[in-house]
């Protein structure tokens, strides 16, 4: 909305305060057709007398659009220009060459990596450590938000939420190094354990299971501050009638919450579970490279570390690339499967 | 490492620079000066002398000695131009008003050698800027510099080679090098093997000190003295001393929480710090690297049979806790942090370690005392150590089409003449040029304070730090002669007096210890097993690298952890071989027959 006050004066009088304001949704104007016409028709100065559709509202919009043009051509520059970068997935790309003097290699680096001996264990660990991930992060902050959700006192609610919600602005550098510390085996968990429970030193970073449980109950312990964020703001949005009326027909707090709260937030639960599950081949670069070692490679490798050390640090750009370009594929043909999911089970549309 | 070296040089750099006295300094052997440069020239065989100061100026050679590249002896007679590109490093300072393309260094080098260096781009080197550059100028097909000095992956210097644009320097080397250069340069006679193509030599290497990455073993030595322990010669010894460490209660403090040895190998079994691989090195190979067998060929040490016993050694370590149980997951610093805190009372590493990171130690343990020690010896006596390759810490490479490509020997040649090792009272002997990195006091003394002293140093930018010229040069810290650092070390260490401005300098900085260490590094030196595998990388490498060193890092942690029975090496060993290892091998000797027979 500020963007109004900002510009000059002579637009604004020039269109007049309803086309600026028709700026927001010109799409919707067009798809009306008529209505854009109609409304051409209430505009004043050099826009009037223009009643002939799309022509028109092109005549009066275009400062707009270019005001936009920066913006599209930037997008354009930086996010889709480098697209094409992706050819290298096809090709032997060696860097003096160029992208496009490099010899064509065809499907060579996908079949070679469907035959590395590491990718199974490698994708299997990535699945199921991003699986994990995804399911605990919407159950824990779900669960989260309706115990919080009912305290009555707001300022515990609110300093609760803001704790819970700092670890999400550390970067997994300090976490990492932190997790380290607090786990090594004269760290303090051990300490404690051993003090409590006459526990041997357990190597949480050093063995694959609990490495494994200590990634995701960590990524957990990170994220979920901001996942109860979003649930609580869902749950404000609930309509208190339904609650008087639930009231109104003797339903307890737990009848309210499983027949009024729960039901009205599933939509925003899918939203979230439908946008995660692009992720399944995310299972976290930053973590898992400050974590691991070599002790866990066989539970705890990950496609992007994988990618990291043949991509990165062997110079394999062409191969990194086409395991790239493979996870993407999967993210995407993932989104869109659970997007018709979504669709049929609750009737919810994003797009 | 390279902060050592930067603090060294910043503190131990010594000259006298007189911008306007051009020809007065060394007028006393002046003439026979221009008489043996030419020689050196033309001959490439005389003694140029490394007293004969070619720098001052060019009034004393008469015109006819001017060779058939404008060369008069000490200067080109006509100024020539030499294009190149530049990475500013985030330690180059420069004084108000000077940048890359106009500093004093560069008008010290156009009026003294008649080189005037011009760049074709200069980038701040943040981020790997200035590689990318190169690379992107590589990949565009860009018309290249005369000269392009490098530091970093060779990979780099790799392609920079395979661009078919620079020239075989083999011939100018011999021809224009100087003795001290080439002395430098003999001292390792694999020096040339990383950049040699079909037997030509394609670029020239810049040099750094020797010895200074080689390991030896440092012990508390105040645990060692209130624990009665004698200085370990055998593994066996060595294993006594780390039970003492570990079961004696060192630090007095009631409790068991001390450890033997602060070793790391979350990434590599071959660390820069924090090392292992000298344990395997006592049983007579090294890991990650390529060790040179009885019959001449060469072989990977990770998969040598001497490692099964190394580890199965290491295995009882861990056992006994002699060294962390963390050990797998920390890698070289964070290793060495064990020692820093106290914990540990052992850790293998090089001579410098007292200047970082055992400063530390001494302030989070009051009283400590370290104290440098040779390897112990494994069963058999063997004693194995990495050592650092060769002393080069950079390639610089000439343009085939450039105009005077013996222009950059020249100004090489002229550094190591006058600056590597300035005499006492030449023109360097204590900084470039005064009013940058040195200024008198009143009183005399040389100060290299700008922050005290505003008025003696003008125009800063920046007063935290002081401004060194020598950075702004071609071949980055001017010159290093590679056994000046160890000589003086070993001078001062057999209580030699320090003379020179460099030894006085050394022996201002350096700590006993770490002069006492260097003398052990080279009492030792016979140990040093260096990896003979030093060409780009190979095909299968680049495609097989990282599943095999995974396949290796795994197996050997887990073996070590318990995790996995010490046979598993042997399987290990089976599959390394199946995945390309064996493929590897026969590509590293194919190279190294074809490298060593020039």
């Amino acid at each position: 909305m500020s963007i109004h006050k900002n510009q000059p004066y002579s637009l604004r009088h020039q269109y007049g305060q309803e086309r600026i304001f028709g700026m927001e949704t010109p799409i919707t104007a067009e798809r009306a057709g008529a209505g854009a016409g109609a409304g051409s028709g209430t505009g004043s100065g050099a826009a009037a007398g223009q009643h002939t559709g799309k022509k028109g509202f092109l005549r009066r919009t275009w400062p707009l659009h270019l005001m936009l043009l920066p913006a599209v051509l930037l997008q354009f520059i930086f996010g889709y220009l480098p697209l094409g970068g992706l050819v290298i997935a096809f090709k032997d790309y060696k860097p003096y060459d160029g992208i496009w003097g490099s010899a064509w290699a065809g499907l060579e680096h996908f079949r070679y990596m469907f035959e590395y001996p590491d990718s199974k264990q490698v994708i299997i660990n990535t699945a199921l450590i991003a699986g994990l991930k995804i399911i605990f992060n919407i159950v824990v902050p779900f669960a989260f938000a309706l115990l919080l959700n009912e305290v009555r006192k707001s300022a515990f609610k609110r300093s609760v939420q803001t704790l819970v919600y700092l670890p999400y602005f550390i970067s997994w550098v300090f976490l990492g190094g932190i997790l380290n510390d607090i786990l090594a085996s004269d760290g303090i968990i051990n300490t404690l354990l051993h003090n409590w429970f006459g526990l041997q030193p357990i190597l949480f970073l050093g063995d694959g299971s609990w490495f494994r449980a200590v990634v995701v109950i960590s990524d957990v312990w990170q994220q979920f501050g901001f996942g109860t964020i979003v649930y609580l703001a869902a749950l404000a949005g609930v309509n208190p009638s339904l609650y008087e009326a639930a009231e109104v027909d003797g339903a307890s707090r737990w009848k309210q919450t499983l027949n009024v709260t729960i039901p009205s937030l599933a939509p925003i639960v899918i939203v979230v579970a439908t946008l995660a599950i692009g992720n399944i081949l995310n299972a976290g670069f930053d973590q898992i490279f400050n974590l691991y070692n070599p002790l866990v490679y066989d539970k705890g490798d990950i496609i992007d570390t994988f990618v990291y050390r043949t991509g990165i640090l062997n110079g394999q750009y062409s191969f990194g690339t086409a395991v790239g370009i493979f996870k993407s594929v999967v993210g995407f043909v993932l989104i869109v499967i659970g997007y018709r999911i979504a669709y049929k089970l609750a009737d919810y549309k994003i797009f | 490492m390279q902060f050592t070296w930067k603090r060294m040089l910043g503190l131990s750099l010594t000259a006298l620079l007189s911008f306007s006295l051009a020809a007065c300094s060394g007028g006393s052997n002046s003439a026979s000066n221009g008489g043996s440069s030419n020689a050196a020239v033309e001959s490439a065989s005389t003694d140029s002398g490394s007293n004969s100061s070619s720098g001052d100026g060019g009034s004393n050679a008469a015109a006819g000695n001017v060779d058939e590249t404008g060369w008069d002896g000490s200067k080109y007679a006509e100024p020539i131009t030499l294009t190149t590109v530049k990475g500013v490093g985030t330690n180059y300072y420069f004084k108000k008003g000077e940048t890359m393309e106009n500093n004093v260094l560069q008008r010290y080098m156009k009026e003294h050698l008649g080189i005037d260096v011009k760049y074709d781009w200069v980038v701040t080197d943040t981020n790997d800027a200035y590689k990318t550059k190169l690379r992107l100028m590589l990949s565009s097909g860009e018309k290249m510099p005369d000269v392009i000095t490098y530091r970093g992956d060779i990979e780099t210097v790799n392609m920079l080679i395979d661009s078919g644009q620079f020239m075989d320097v083999g011939e100018l080397f011999d021809k224009y090098a100087n003795d001290t250069y080439k002395e430098g340069v003999a001292l390792n006679p694999d020096t040339w093997l990383a950049v040699t193509r079909d037997g030509k030599r394609m670029a020239l290497p810049i040099l750094d000190y020797a010895y200074n990455d080689d390991m030896l073993l440092w012990l508390r030595q105040d645990w060692m003295d209130k624990l009665g322990l004698q200085p370990p010669t055998t593994l066996a010894d060595f294993e006594k001393i780390m039970d003492a460490f570990v079961n004696q209660d060192p630090d007095g403090n009631g409790k068991k929480d001390t450890i033997g040895l602060a070793t790391g190998f979350k990434n590599t079994f071959l660390g820069w710090m924090s090392d292992i691989s000298w344990v395997f090195g006592d049983y007579g190979t090294l890991p990650g690297q390529w060790n040179l067998a009885s019959d001449g060929t060469l072989t990977y040490g990770s998969v040598d049979p001497a490692s099964k016993q190394a580890l199965a050694t290491l295995k009882t370590w861990m056992d006994k806790g002699y060294i962390s149980k963390d050990s797998g997951l920390k890698d070289e610093t964070g290793a060495s942090e064990l020692f820093t805190k106290g914990q540990a009372g052992a850790i293998v590493g090089r001579n410098w370690l007292p200047d970082w990171p055992f400063g530390d130690l001494l302030n989070n343990v009051p009283g400590a005392k370290y104290k440098g020690y040779p390897l112990p010896a494994g069963p058999d006596g063997k004693i194995g150590a990495q050592s650092g390759n060769p002393s080069v810490n950079g390639w610089m490479l000439i343009n085939k089409n450039a105009k005077h490509p013996e222009a950059l020997l020249r100004y090489y040649n002229f550094l190591f003449d006058n600056w590597a090792n300035p005499a006492k009272g030449s023109e360097f002997e204590n900084g470039f040029a005064e009013g940058y990195d040195w200024a008198k006091l009143p009183d005399g003394t040389i100060t290299k304070d700008p922050q005290k002293y505003p008025d003696l140093f003008p125009d800063y930018a920046d007063r935290t730090h002081l401004v060194e010229p020598i950075y702004y040069s071609l071949t980055f810290e001017g010159a290093r002669i590679p056994s000046l650092y160890a000589d003086t070390m070993i001078k001062l260490a057999n209580g030699g007096k320090p003379e020179t401005p460099y030894e006085i300098q050394t022996a201002a900085i350096r700590k006993p210890e770490n002069i006492e260490a260097m003398k052990i590094v080279l009492d030792q030196k016979d140990i040093r097993m260096k990896n003979y595998f030093q060409g780009p990388l190979t095909e299968t490498m680049k495609s097989k690298n990282e599943l095999l060193n995974k396949l290796i890092n795994q197996t050997y942690s887990k073996i070590i952890y318990g995790q996995a029975s010490i046979d598993e090496f042997d399987s290990m060993v089976e599959s390394w071989k199946k995945s390309g290892g064996d493929q590897i091998t026969k590509e590293v000797n194919e190279w190294y027959q074809s490298a060593s027979n020039k």
